[in-house]
């Protein structure tokens, strides 16, 4: 499949797909290229916003019902919404994608399946998020039919998880719940634990074993038990399990301070499953700009090792990420712009800055430079120009670096990395959804 | 116990009061300084951090020139702890008048302001992050000087003298004076109240010294007299690294923007100069912000592009002598002598004396001259000592509060505990030691931070408030629903201070908090915002 097909532009194998970016929508973009059968080349600076993030997937959180219906009926009021964009069918069938991916590399992702509502999730401080779907060990926290106590797990002498706070905050929304705090069966280093330390611990089935000889004691009339997020990084599924079993209570993971170990879990798996496919895989190199003939993106210069090396493919995605990732660049002077081929956003241009964020950090419904610094674009996901014209005949856009949503507050922003990776690659490819052959011939 | 009569109550915790209120102890005399907030968080705790040579007000200010350098003497014999001897730097670009150096070296001489000429070569051997436009450069004994250290030593030091009374020599913080009680054309004593408390209650005294910087029109007005002071904002911004060892001035006319001080890891520009008219007014409007990055780009070429952690502002209280009428609207150019006004003479209102003006620098030499007042209004002859001896070192600063000294004792496993604010190296020992220190008194995570630079740092508390508001609800029992609050609560503070510097690294870096608040925590979903908080834009 990667046949050594010499470009017309030099020695390199040929590609069909760049995918630039490796967050949630570059790394399913890869992946749906690759099960069409392309060639595909992923060239990122960094690991994307999944370090960072709790780890769930958000479809849409403010939905009270049935979600896949609430963001048809939003996408349908919406046109310039990123979810109208994708379209309907993009949104289910990249979820199902991803799902299926998920699980066929050994990380399942979980959701309501029998009325599609939304779970209702918890917080390291206590709050509850309304999510659709989330990693298994996360979903696990979904207290929407519990009916007896939840009892929180702290680990004694690390400062990421605070579980009392927590607990405290359940009750106050009546929710019951009880906190512990065990001792790590290690002795403590000199400096603090990292959330990946003690990840690498809980792969240990004799680390393990201690653990769930403190929490034993503790179990009588609680329905399940929480833990920090830090259940295991290579062999995560084995350990949630075997806690669970070993505990006799569902066990669940709740999210702490970055770096996120579910994040990281999926990055490292993810990309694994891509190298396995001959995917080129190129992360630590950051595109500088993108090498434009007439209206079509022939390929990207990198600049990595001291020097500037060009990559050139049929079919650019464009997954750089927003005002996080660097996919969005802004200036003192009030400049909001795409660095790679200079495209416009959709927010103006404003000068001193004025008006970007309002006076309070968690003002409802966020500020308003996050909703305006991203891309326009068409149907087809290509970015328009100055003009509300395409840019570049063979450029699609997904994710965060889209305009029209809030990441931080809209409760959707997963949702639209998963539907315009699978939007974009779809388009790029003409492929119709026959072609997609599903996640079925995986494994590691 | 708090005194209900003693023989003077000053009013404001700033560098002024707290240096009147350690004369007036030092001269035998029973004072209580009286603060509506907590110790230096008027102007003294946000000013721009420069013990000045005078050099700035060599040519406009001669008379405030000579003080500065008088006083910058002084303040680095008494309170060596609270400075850092960076020296000064004066230096000219292409786009300044050029016949400015000449008289400015004239008047630094008649006011006793030792300076050495540099040529740009040497200039640029001590700071090579200087421009190479430099066409004149002066080394000045400037130094940075740290306002919450030398606020907190004047008032262990007096606290410490009188430590065999109990009637006298104390702080009453989070106190404001509401009332001046009168009683035939005299000032007899202050009415205060608890603001955390709403209490209330008299504290009787022979005569009240009102030190409250830009609130002293205020504080005056309460017995019916008028003190016009002018407010003039000005604006600062904290860069994430030093950039320079020595403190830069722009060797031009006093104008914005001329002033660059390295203090601790971070290099503090500024500032600008805003008529206001009130004395709380610290909010940042981002053209200050430019200007100010514009004006030290000139000086040091690619700060603009450097990181940008916080920006403050604080109000000068410039005092304007009822004769003197100023037809300039910006504050660089109004004098910043002091004034210290014996209400007994000019208003016929005897127990009540204002000082007002000034700077930092001259906050000692104001009190002087106004307890000098005080002291004969009381009777008192008593000459005043504060020039003379070193002050202690204060017990609970001395230890943490330097970065590189912290840092040192982490690489040599010294500063044992869970390090809590990796930014700033806050560990949950002085954590619990700092909430320990209030007792039963209620604690804010914002106690911490001015306590031990919590949150401070490049990351401005994205990481550390949660877990400090965790060590709170575990070692303090404040209920989840407080300590939860007192969470939002520090958000919003750590936020205002950066609201202004949004773009490029920081804009990002606020992304990141931002996530962790709303989505890892969901601090949003758990304070459901008050209804003004609803209406603000
Ligand atoms: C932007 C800026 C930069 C500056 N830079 C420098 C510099 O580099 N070097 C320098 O030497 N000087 C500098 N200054 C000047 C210097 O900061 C001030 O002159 C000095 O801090 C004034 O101190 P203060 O004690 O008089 O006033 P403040 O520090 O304002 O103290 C007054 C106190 O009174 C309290 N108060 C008010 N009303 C009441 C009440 N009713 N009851 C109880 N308490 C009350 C307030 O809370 C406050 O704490 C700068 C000033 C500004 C604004
Ligand atoms: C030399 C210097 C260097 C600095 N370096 C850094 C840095 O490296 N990093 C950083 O993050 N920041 C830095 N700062 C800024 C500092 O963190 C503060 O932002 C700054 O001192 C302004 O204070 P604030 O508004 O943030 O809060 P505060 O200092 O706490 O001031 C709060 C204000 O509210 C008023 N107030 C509070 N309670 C009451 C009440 N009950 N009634 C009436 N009034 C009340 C106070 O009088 C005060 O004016 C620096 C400041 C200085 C002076």
């Amino acid at each position: 499949m990667t046949a050594n097909i010499a470009s017309p532009h030099g020695n390199q194998p040929g590609t069909d797909v760049l995918v630039i970016g490796a967050g949630l929508s570059g790394l399913m973009a890869a992946v749906h290229a690759v099960q069409a059968g392309a060639r595909v080349r992923l060239i990122a600076e960094g690991w994307g916003q999944q370090l960072i993030a709790p780890g769930w997937i958000s479809v849409c959180d403010r939905a009270d019902d049935d979600v896949i219906a609430e963001v048809r009926g939003y996408a349908a009021l919406h046109p310039d919404h990123p979810y109208a964009k994708a379209g309907d069918d993009a949104m289910v069938h990249g979820l199902e994608a991803f799902q299926a991916i998920t699980a066929a590399i050994g990380l399942s992702y979980d959701r309501r399946r029998r009325d599609g509502h939304n779970m209702r999730l918890i917080t390291m401080l206590g709050a509850i998020q309304r999510v659709m779907m989330a990693p298994r060990g996360i979903a696990n926290s979904d207290w929407t039919d519990v009916t007896e106590s939840i009892l929180l797990v702290g680990l004694r002498g690390w400062r990421d998880f605070y579980p009392e706070l927590a607990a405290g905050n359940l009750r106050s929304q009546g929710i019951e719940a009880r906190a512990i705090r065990i001792d790590l069966p290690e002795p403590p280093g000199p400096w603090d634990r990292w959330p990946t330390d003690l990840a690498r611990l809980f792969d240990s089935s004799a680390f393990r074993a201690a653990i769930i000889k403190q929490v034993q004691p503790h179990i009588r009339g609680v329905e399940k038990v929480g833990f920090p997020a830090v259940l295991g990084l290579d062999h995560h599924t084995e350990a949630l399990t075997n806690l669970s079993e070993q505990i006799e209570r569902l066990v669940f993971e709740i999210p702490t301070l970055p770096p996120s170990l579910p994040g990281l879990r999926l990055s490292n798996r993810l990309r694994r499953w891509l190298l396995r496919r001959g995917v080129r895989v190129q992360i630590g190199h950051p595109v500088t700009r993108g090498l434009v003939e007439g209206d079509r993106c022939v390929g990207v210069e990198v600049q990595a090792l001291g020097h500037v090396t060009p990559f050139y493919a049929d079919h650019v995605i464009l997954a750089t990420g927003g005002l996080y990732s660097g996919g969005i660049q802004t200036s003192e002077t009030g400049r909001v712009w795409e660095p790679i081929f200079d495209l416009p956003t959709a927010g103006p241009d404003v000068p001193g800055r004025e008006g970007w964020y309002y006076d309070r950090l968690l003002k409802e419904r966020g500020h308003p430079i996050h909703r305006q610094a991203g891309l326009r674009v068409d149907h087809d996901l290509r970015p328009l120009n100055a003009a509300g014209e395409p840019a570049l005949a063979n450029v699609y856009a997904t994710g965060h670096m889209l305009a029209g949503f809030n990441p931080l507050t809209d409760g959707c922003a997963e949702g639209i990395a998963l539907a315009t990776a699978y939007k974009a690659v779809h388009t790029a490819l003409e492929l119709d959804d026959k072609n997609h052959r599903g996640a079925t011939d995986t494994g590691l | 116990m708090t005194p209900t009569a003693v023989d003077v109550l000053v009013v404001g915790g700033g560098a002024t009061g707290a240096a009147a209120a350690y004369d007036l102890a030092r001269r035998g005399v029973r004072v209580l300084l009286v603060e509506q907030s907590d110790l230096s968080t008027g102007t003294s705790g946000r000013y721009h951090g420069l013990l000045h040579s005078g050099g700035r007000y060599a040519v406009g200010d001669p008379g405030t020139a000579a003080e500065c350098i008088t006083e910058n003497r002084i303040l680095r014999h008494i309170a060596p702890f609270a400075i850092e001897d960076t020296g000064g730097l004066f230096v000219a670009t292409p786009d300044d008048p050029a016949d400015h150096p000449a008289r400015w070296v004239d008047a630094c001489r008649a006011a006793g302001i030792d300076i050495d000429a540099l040529t740009p070569a040497q200039a640029r051997a001590q700071e090579p992050a200087l421009t190479p436009h430099i066409t004149a450069a002066y080394r000045v004994p400037d130094a940075a000087c740290d306002s919450f250290d030398l606020v907190h030593g004047f008032v262990e030091a007096m606290r410490a003298l009188c430590a065999h009374s109990t009637l006298c020599g104390d702080l009453l913080a989070y106190h404001r004076v509401i009332r001046l009680v009168t009683n035939d054309n005299s000032v007899v004593g202050a009415e205060v109240e608890n603001v955390r408390t709403g209490d209330r209650q008299v504290i009787h005294a022979a005569c009240v010294l009102n030190a409250a910087g830009p609130w002293a029109g205020m504080v005056a007005g309460l017995s019916g007299i008028t003190v016009k002071v002018k407010l003039d904002r000005g604006t600062m911004v904290a860069m994430n690294t030093r950039w320079v060892n020595t403190i830069i001035n722009r060797l031009r006319p006093a104008d914005d923007g001329d002033i660059i001080v390295p203090v601790g890891t971070v290099a503090v520009l500024g500032t600008t100069s805003v008529t206001t008219n009130r004395p709380g007014d610290h909010h940042v409007e981002n053209w200050e912000v430019s200007k100010i990055l514009g004006e030290a780009d000139a000086v040091i070429p690619g700060i603009r592009q450097g990181r940008a952690l916080r920006a403050w502002a604080g109000v000068r209280p410039l005092y304007e002598p009822p004769d003197i009428d100023h037809g300039d609207t910006s504050g660089h150019g109004v004098q910043r002598r002091f004034a210290v006004i014996d209400h007994r003479v000019r208003d016929q209102l005897g127990g009540l004396v204002t000082v007002v003006g000034g700077k930092l620098t001259t906050c000692r030499l104001m009190a002087e001259e106004a307890v000098n007042v005080v002291c004969d209004q009381l009777g008192v002859d008593t000459p005043c000592t504060t020039a003379a001896e070193p002050l202690p070192l204060p017990a609970f600063r001395q230890q943490y509060h330097r970065l590189d000294h912290r840092l040192r004792k982490l690489e040599h496993g010294q500063l044992p505990g869970q390090l809590i604010c990796e930014c700033e190296l806050v560990t949950r020992p002085q954590i619990e030691a700092a909430i320990a220190g209030y007792g039963d008194h209620p604690v804010a995570l914002d106690d911490l931070r001015r306590d031990l630079r919590l949150g401070m740092g490049p990351c401005q508390s994205g990481f550390c408030s949660v877990r400090a508001a965790g060590i709170l609800h575990e070692v303090k029992e404040h209920s989840n629903l407080k300590v939860t609050r007192a969470l939002k609560d520090f958000v919003d503070e750590r936020f205002r201070g950066v609201k202004p510097l949004l773009w490029g690294h920081q804009l990002r870096q606020l992304y990141l908090d931002e996530l962790i608040y709303r989505r890892t925590l969901g601090l949003d979903r758990l304070i459901a915002p008050t209804p003004e908080e609803r209406l603000d834009s």
